[in-house]
């Protein structure tokens, strides 16, 4: 049905094709050409395929292209000649496909080369004899490299008139040289040639001559150029046509613009064969010669076309002479080319009447194009800007200025531009590098001996914030001027009384921290284990205090070892009621605050920064804790209590006090710990005029009120708890610059008696961040016992502060 | 001889660019002005150099050339020759008739005032004939505005150049260099009027043809004839 449809519409699957020959030029490719068969009104495909007889498989046509439509073209690639090729075309439409015949194409036996080329016939006499002489061309080639073939000839020729051709066997030459023939009659002449075993090819085009019957006349000469080299005089050159076999004579003529006198050449000789020469007084300028050449033999005579010529217009100099390449080295500057020449000598150019423009041409000598640079009337010209080290071609020419040609140019003249001026720069930047490679060793040997110090000069250390005792507590209470005044110093930057505060500080530091928690483990089990232990200097301890819960665990070893004491230290204790009282609160104080950092880690946290504000007062440069102890103990006892006896003695009962203050503790509690959440501190600071060393509350004490402004002695300041006052004050009695840092007695339960610190104008800050406290001390204890209480955690308080001083040691690693 | 050429080499340029715009109107004047700085700056003056006879030779000289290379354009662009019309034997030129070197040596030998007087016969016979041949070709020939431009360029260029020359003349005779002969030459400055009809009577490309035969004529006595007279100057 459906072929039915395609026939209806005249529409097939495609006819045969017909592979009609196949052909090699040259035995090294060859081409296949087919005739296609019926399209069957389809577009259709062609494709040949090709097997080898040495493989069994088919491949296509490698190049349908070349050889022109409906072809095949195998190049050197694909053509062995040694192989058959079978070889079929197949037409491919919509509907089907049909395949031509099997063509078997051995190369050898289809070689067919081109026909020759360029047959050029020439009619000669040679001893009276007329004869033909015919030359011709190979047949051209795609491939040049294919140009070896030896072809065979064969030449044939007829007269023009006859049917019969004769043909005459060359061999391999390209010429041929036929005689007898006859005389008066053209004659046509054809060529063709065979490679090898191969088929002949085409015969060539065909070429006609006429042979001259021994009486013709020459042909007419063709009159080649006239020119005059140096405008004075000039020349013209002529071409003879055949002699008719003839000796000929060549006779010029000419006739000047507006004259009707026609002249003959004037000297036939000076410029050689074929030319006339015009003098000095045969030429004129601004006129037209009108120029003939007359060729004659005894048959009779032919005259070129005629030749006008101007000779101003024509005049070509001959190329300028002299040319002189000169390399100029100046000393400061690169050298450069002097090139000079001479016009030519024949042209006159000192009259005035010839003038000269030139232009000079140069390039490498492996180079491929000329830089061409036009002069002018100059006759010597620089060149700078030429690459060193290479040798270059120079050639000049010239030509009249406005009109007339270019001479020829000149005779290449070579120059060999130096390298030496590059081997000095060549110098210079090894001696420059070498140089900068020593600097650089150098450099970085010093590097290597002195780095360290290098990068400390570099990168000084980072100093550590000097901010000791930030107050977090007030951090977050946002206060943001308590925050200020907890700040040591009273500016920024640091003036250089807190510097000198900081170091001491630290050295003491180191020294209490290793001292202190000793003491508290090995001194009590002596019952009169004094907190004697020498200063040493020693960063380990440091640590210790540092987390709020290794504290709180010291000071419960404190609480817990010296249980077994306890009455016989209370005794001693009792002995001075009022000392002991002191210290018996005092230690209850401390331990219920740091119970209460025990229960509260919120807490906790809080209370070592709360006490650094005031942490930094001269005393801590002792390095021994003795003496601190003594100190904290006489300025404890001497202004906090009169009755103390001596500094002794109450150093003796400090351990005491902290095992007494184990039993107040459960007291505690009972009474508060359990009811309240809140630590209450009071942060007293004391400080005497002597720069010794007042301690610093761990837990702030709080809310006081000036009471009464004392002026025995020394002015003091009395402060009174307040119960809710939940503020800091600080006072500033009497004089504004007066603080008072320094309890000189605590009267009653709720009063401090404070003395100005003198030496040091530093706030003091007293804070009262809860208000439990007013009620602990209204449980019975003194606020004494606050008061006392600074020096077990001012200890631990110190350490934390230390640890938050950033130490400028530690920053360098090999100190 | 070096020094001279520096001195000389500005005021040529801008002439020669001048001449070389194809045709910005203000070219044609600033050449004639440059030629009017070049009359008008005579020796003294605070403005301009001391121009020297070989100065202007210069001058007139590429001026000459000049004109000649726009003839030559001219010519080869709308009137190209061919063999035949070059060898017509009925081109006639309004000057042919005029006697004048047709070689090296006559121009040599000719006494400078005759060359000179030539020079400026040559000039003044061209003035008319190209202002004619200016308005002829503006009026019938569709020539394209450069050709036109270069015409009337030609027509400018050759005024000033006689003016030059005269220049020069008056300079060389007031130097004594050369007689001053020339009087008994005015009378052929009517005879001037009479071969200008004949040009023109010429075709245009005959005309060209005639025009830029004598610009060479000019430009090559100017030449000799400094050569003459200063042969120490580039010569």
């Amino acid at each position: 049905k459906y072929l039915d449809f395609c026939t209806s519409l005249g529409q097939s699957y495609p006819g045969k094709p017909k592979i009609i020959r196949c052909r090699s030029l040259e035995k090294e490719t060859f081409s296949c050409w087919w005739k296609p068969g019926s399209d069957g009104r389809l577009p259709t495909n062609y494709t040949l395929f090709y097997s080898k007889d040495s493989e069994e498989n088919f491949y296509e046509c490698p190049d349908y292209r070349t050889s022109g439509p409906n072809s095949c073209y195998f190049d050197k690639n694909h053509t062995n000649p040694w192989t058959t090729y079978n070889i079929t075309v197949t037409a491919t439409n919509e509907i089907g496909s049909n395949s031509s015949d099997p063509q078997y194409v051995d190369v050898i036996s289809i070689v067919q080369p081109d026909a020759p080329v360029n047959l050029s016939l020439e009619t000669k006499t040679s001893a009276g004899i007329m004869y033909l002489w015919a030359k011709w061309s190979p047949p051209p080639l795609a491939d040049v490299s294919s140009n070896s073939h030896v072809y065979h000839y064969e030449l044939q020729l007829k007269p023009e008139k006859k049917e019969e051709w004769e043909t005459i066997s060359v061999g391999v030459q390209t010429q041929c040289k036929v005689t007898m023939l006859q005389a008066g009659v053209k004659y046509v002449v054809q060529v063709r040639c065979m490679l090898d075993r191969g088929e002949w090819s085409e015969w060539s085009s065909e070429r006609r001559i006429q042979i001259p019957n021994g009486e013709s006349s020459p042909e007419k000469p063709t009159i080649i150029k006239c020119r005059s080299p140096e405008k004075e005089t000039f020349t013209c050159w002529w071409k003879p046509g055949s002699d008719g076999g003839h000796p000929t004579n060549y006779t010029l003529l000419y006739s000047k613009e507006g004259e009707q006198q026609v002249y003959e050449c004037p000297d036939y000789r000076t410029a050689g064969p074929n030319s006339c020469y015009f003098d000095k007084k045969h030429t004129s300028f601004w006129t037209i010669y009108n120029i003939t050449v007359r060729a004659t033999n005894k048959m009779g005579s032919n005259v070129s076309d005629p030749h006008y010529v101007d000779v101003t217009y024509i005049v070509q100099p001959d190329p300028p002479v002299n040319v002189i390449l000169e390399l100029k080295k100046p000393i400061n500057t690169k050298p450069y080319l002097v090139l000079s020449w001479s016009p030519p000598p024949l042209a006159d150019v000192r009259s005035g009447w010839l003038t000269l423009e030139y232009e000079l041409r140069l390039k490498p000598e492996e180079g491929e194009e000329w830089e061409t640079v036009f002069v002018g009337q100059q006759t010597q010209y620089k060149m700078f800007s030429l690459n060193p080290g290479k040798k270059y071609i120079v050639q000049i020419h010239c030509k009249p200025d406005h009109h007339g040609s270019w001479s020829e140019w000149s005779s290449e003249k070579y120059i060999q531009i130096p390298t030496d001026f590059r081997v000095k720069d060549m110098v210079v930047w090894i001696i420059v590098g070498v140089l900068s490679s020593l600097i650089c060793l150098i450099m970085s040997w010093t590097m290597v001996l002195k780095g360290y110090r290098m990068i400390a000069f570099i990168l000084p250390p980072v100093p550590g914030p000097k901010i000791k005792g930030i107050d977090t507590h007030l951090l977050e209470t946002g206060k943001s001027e308590e925050l200020l005044s907890a700040l040591g110093c009273h500016g920024f930057p640091p003036t250089s009384d807190c510097e000198e505060l900081l170091i001491e500080y630290l050295e003491v530091e180191d020294s209490e921290d290793q001292q202190l928690m000793p003491s508290h483990d090995n001194g009590h089990p002596s019952k009169n284990a004094k907190m004697i232990t020498k200063g040493k200097d020693s960063d380990s301890g440091r640590g210790s205090c540092d987390s709020p819960s290794v504290l709180s665990e010291k000071c419960r070893e404190s609480h817990a070892l010296p249980s077994t004491l306890q009455t016989q230290d209370v005794r001693d204790v009792q002995e001075n009621k009022e000392g002991k009282r002191s210290w018996e609160t005092e230690c209850i104080a401390s331990e219920q605050k740091i119970l209460l950092f025990n229960n509260e880690s919120t807490k906790e946290t809080t209370w070592p920064a709360t006490q650094l504000p005031d942490n930094h007062p001269p005393m801590f440069a002792y390095h021994s804790i003795v003496d601190a102890h003594k100190i904290t103990l006489t300025t404890t006892n001497v202004n906090i209590a009169s009755f103390l006896v001596g500094n002794e003695e109450h150093q003796s009962q400090y351990p005491i006090t902290e095992t007494v203050h184990d039993d107040m503790e459960k007291q505690r509690e009972m009474e508060n710990l359990h009811s309240k959440t809140d630590q209450t501190t009071v942060q007293v600071i004391k400080t005497r005029p002597n720069d010794k060393s007042p301690f610093l509350n761990p837990k702030l004490m709080d809310y006081v009120e000036v009471h009464k402004v004392r002026q025995d002695k020394e002015t003091a300041v009395l402060l009174k708890h307040k119960e809710n006052s939940g503020k800091r004050e600080k006072y500033t009695v009497p004089g504004p610059s007066k603080e008072y840092t320094k309890v000189s007695t605590v009267v009653d339960h709720n009063i401090l008696v404070l003395m100005p610190d003198s030496r040091i104008h530093h706030t003091s800050v007293i804070q009262e961040p809860a208000v439990e406290m007013s009620q602990n001390l209204q449980q019975g204890q003194a606020e004494k016992n606050m008061s006392y209480c600074l020096t077990v955690p001012s200890e631990c308080k110190r350490e934390t502060s230390g640890s938050e001083y950033m130490d400028p040691s530690s920053f360098m690693p090999f100190k | 001889m070096l020094p001279i050429a520096v001195l000389v080499y500005p005021l040529p340029v801008s002439l020669t660019r001048a001449a070389l715009t194809p045709l910005p109107p203000p070219a044609g004047a600033a050449a004639a002005l440059a030629l009017l700085w070049l009359l008008i700056c005579a020796p003294g003056d605070a403005g301009c150099r001391l121009l020297t006879v070989a100065d202007l030779f210069d001058r007139v000289i590429r001026h000459s050339g000049r004109i000649h290379s726009l003839a030559t354009a001219l010519y080869e662009k709308h009137f190209p020759p061919r063999d035949n019309e070059l060898g017509k034997s009925a081109r006639k030129c309004h000057t042919s008739g005029m006697l004048t070197p047709n070689g090296k040596e006559y121009a040599q030998k000719i006494p400078r005032e005759e060359l000179t007087h030539l020079i400026l016969k040559l000039l003044q016979a061209w003035k008319e004939p190209l202002s004619h041949f200016n308005q002829h070709i503006e009026h019938y020939q569709e020539l394209p505005d450069d050709s036109l431009s270069k015409a009337k360029q030609i027509s400018n260029m050759v005024h000033e150049l006689k003016t030059g020359v005269e220049k020069v003349t008056e300079k060389m005779q007031s130097m004594g260099i050369i007689s001053n002969s020339l009087n008994g030459m005015a009378s052929s400055e009517a005879t001037g009027l009479s071969i200008s009809n004949e040009a023109n009577m010429m075709s245009d490309s005959d005309f060209i043809h005639c025009f830029r035969r004598d610009s060479n004529k000019v430009q090559s006595y100017l030449k000799i004839l400094k050569c003459r007279i200063m042969p120490e100057n580039s010569c």
